[in-house]
């Protein structure tokens, strides 16, 4: 019998993964992967490390060479060759061998999609200068680091915030670089809701990179030489020798739409959960291909080296085999990151999404510490919740602080993938022992303080929704911790009764004042809210304290 | 001229702070507190609340996950 073939177009971490898995379940295939890259398998999320030189050598990037793959797998891997079209109906592609120009044709039996998403560089003035880059490939990663090099760089501007743009910022600085970020959009992070992100952005601050959000950049100053001097924005021009840009990438689609392959509203290629496209034999992976929330059911892109992975496996796995039927139901948009001694993590809906589905939903913002506190190197975290009020499903979480964030918010996924409740969080029997968590960790005091808020013991208010109110004269913050804490740190227009002393005091709160209550973490303010309620007052209590509260602070 | 010394090891905020403000409620111009304190908030809070108190913080310093601070009362 004729051996089937399998082509795979690109070679990055889902092509690879997919050819992989293909060629193990179904020795008999022939494996070929064309990619236009002179490199495959290769560590694209470790590229702003590479930057900052915590990954000294290019070859550590790199996974697995090419002869490799023929060596010990038998899948045959042509690198720095482009396909540049697809008959779907006589199953065969089109490439050009980039150094020679010269074409070939290779028939195919099955086909994986795996082309990636690309950087997208507007056309704007001065964009041609030298030392503009984009970060997607190694190559672009050596040339950046050879300009880096250079004494004459100084000073660096990353444009975008995302998860490259700040892994990218904080290697620089790390470099002795003044980094400058500058964002379209008015907060850092996609993904975080508002007051989250703007503490993300405080900590970046504090550590000295200049952050600039919701200004678009113009155009770029060049010198004599034709090397990029000025960064141009509508809120100034910012000196740079060299700028990063990483603001935003788009799928790599074109192949597959002039093809007939039928893209998803997202722009990405449709998929089954089998990774199948429109085209039975044909399959969509990584980058390029589209997923589904697991939540909300619907479309969504999310370009992420995680869903890469198993994205790739679940093609390997079901193109030569029907039968495996094992899918990727959806994805979560589940994401991490280190920036300096400060992590950021998070999963599922944030507050802002949840509400535009029309989920009816309540929020906590819980600081805790990620290890007892008496044991020395403890940490704090700061945990936002969101969930359901009718069924009380967890919907998503964000987490930052500088202890430890991921174990939490795994947690918290597999909470969501099994459509756990709040209830069933705050039961969980976590593992503890001081060196690793608190005996009420940070995951089961959220869920808890979360069924204390629904089932009306006290009644929060989030400090993005407080700052609009902050001038309403109707109400006042009432900060009940005591006096050098209160000195140290406080919210502007607030008055300072300690805890200790409500009884005694409440006569300073004028008459008729509706109150928000404050204190460090919000427990205190939950604590003797039922004091204020006694005396007849109104009381909110401000959602994650003081050390959630991103604003303005005397 | 006295010299204080304070051990907040295992105090979570507020206590460090309060134990060294009720010291330096006793102690007097020219003395010098030494806090050793777990709390890593407390590396923020004690510049503040020297820079608020106009008390003078002469060493601020971490070994082995805790804070050691060195204060002169003004």
């Amino acid at each position: 019998m004729e051996r089937k073939k399998l082509v795979v177009i690109g070679g990055v971490a889902a092509g690879t993964k997919a050819a992989s898995k293909a060629k193990r379940e179904n020795p008999e295939l022939d494996v070929l992967v064309i990619t236009k890259d002179k490199d495959v398998s290769y560590a694209g999320c470790g590229l702003p490390y590479y930057l900052g030189g915590v990954i000294k050598e290019r070859k550590e990037l790199v996974v697995r060479a090419p002869e490799e793959f023929k060596a010990t797998q038998d899948i045959t891997v042509l690198t720095k060759c482009e396909v540049t079209a697809l008959n779907p109906t006589q199953k065969t592609v089109a490439y050009t061998e980039l150094k020679t120009k010269k074409k070939n044709t290779v028939s195919f039996d099955y086909l994986v999609f795996a082309t990636g998403a690309s950087p997208v560089l507007p056309k704007i003035e001065g964009i041609e200068l030298e030392n503009i880059y984009p970060l997607r490939s190694v190559q672009d990663a050596e040339s950046i680091r050879a300009c880096l090099d250079s004494d004459r760089v100084q000073d660096v501007v990353v444009i975008g915030a995302g998860f490259v743009g700040l892994e990218v910022a904080e290697n620089l600085k790390l470099r002795g670089k003044n980094v400058t970020v500058v964002e379209l959009i008015p907060f850092v992070l996609p993904g975080y809701d508002e007051e989250m992100s703007l503490l993300i952005q405080k900590y970046l601050v504090e550590q000295g990179v200049k952050v600039i959000t919701g200004v678009n950049v113009s155009g770029f100053a060049g010198d004599a030489d034709g090397n990029v001097k000025a960064v141009k924005t509508q809120a100034g021009t910012i000196e740079a020798q060299c700028v990063i840009w990483s603001a935003g990438v788009k799928p790599n689609v074109q192949l597959a739409r002039e093809a007939g392959i039928k893209l998803g509203p997202t722009g990405t290629v449709a998929v089954n959960e089998y990774q199948e496209t429109n085209i039975p034999g044909i399959y969509a992976v990584g980058d390029c291909a589209e997923n589904i929330n697991l939540l909300t059911k619907e479309p969504i892109w999310c370009p992420m080296g995680s869903t890469a992975n198993k994205t790739g496996r679940i093609a390997g796995l079901n193109l030569t085999d029907k039968a495996a039927h094992e899918s990727l139901p959806g994805v979560l948009n589940t994401s991490v990151i280190k920036l300096f001694g400060f992590n950021a993590a998070r999963t599922g809906l944030t507050e802002k999404a949840a509400r535009e589905k029309g989920y009816d939903i309540e929020t906590v913002i819980v600081p805790a510490n990620d290890k007892a506190h008496y044991y020395p190197g403890y940490r704090q975290i700061i945990t936002k919740l969101i969930a359901d009020r009718n069924n009380h499903r967890i919907l998503g979480a964000q987490i930052i602080g500088q202890g430890v964030v991921d174990k939490p918010i795994d947690i918290i996924v597999t909470l969501i993938s099994c459509q756990a409740t709040l209830e069933q969080m705050a039961s969980l029997d976590l593992a503890y022992a001081p060196p690793f968590s608190m005996a009420m960790s940070s995951t089961i005091v959220s869920a808890q303080i979360m069924l204390n808020k629904l089932n009306g013991r006290f009644k929060g208010i989030n400090p993005r929704e407080f700052i609009k109110i902050k001038e309403n004269p109707e109400y006042l913050v009432v900060d009940v911790r005591v006096e050098p804490e209160y000195l140290v740190r406080s919210i502007p227009g607030s008055i300072n009764i300690p805890f200790n002393q409500i009884a005694e005091r409440a006569g300073e709160i004028p008459a008729g004042k509706k109150l928000i209550i404050n204190c460090k973490i919000g427990k205190r303010a939950y604590l003797t809210s039922a004091t204020f309620v006694k005396l007849g007052f109104d009381v909110t209590v401000l959602d994650g304290g003081i050390e959630a509260y991103p604003y303005a602070v005397n | 001229m006295a010299e204080y010394t304070v051990n907040a090891r295992g105090l979570q905020c507020p206590g460090p702070l309060v134990a060294l403000f009720n010291q330096s409620k006793v102690a007097s111009p020219g003395d010098i507190i030494k806090i050793e304190v777990t709390d890593q908030g407390f590396k923020k809070d004690v510049q503040a609340w020297c820079k608020k108190t106009g008390n003078e913080l002469t060493e601020l310093k971490e070994e082995n996950s805790c804070i050691f601070a060195t204060i002169v009362k003004k």
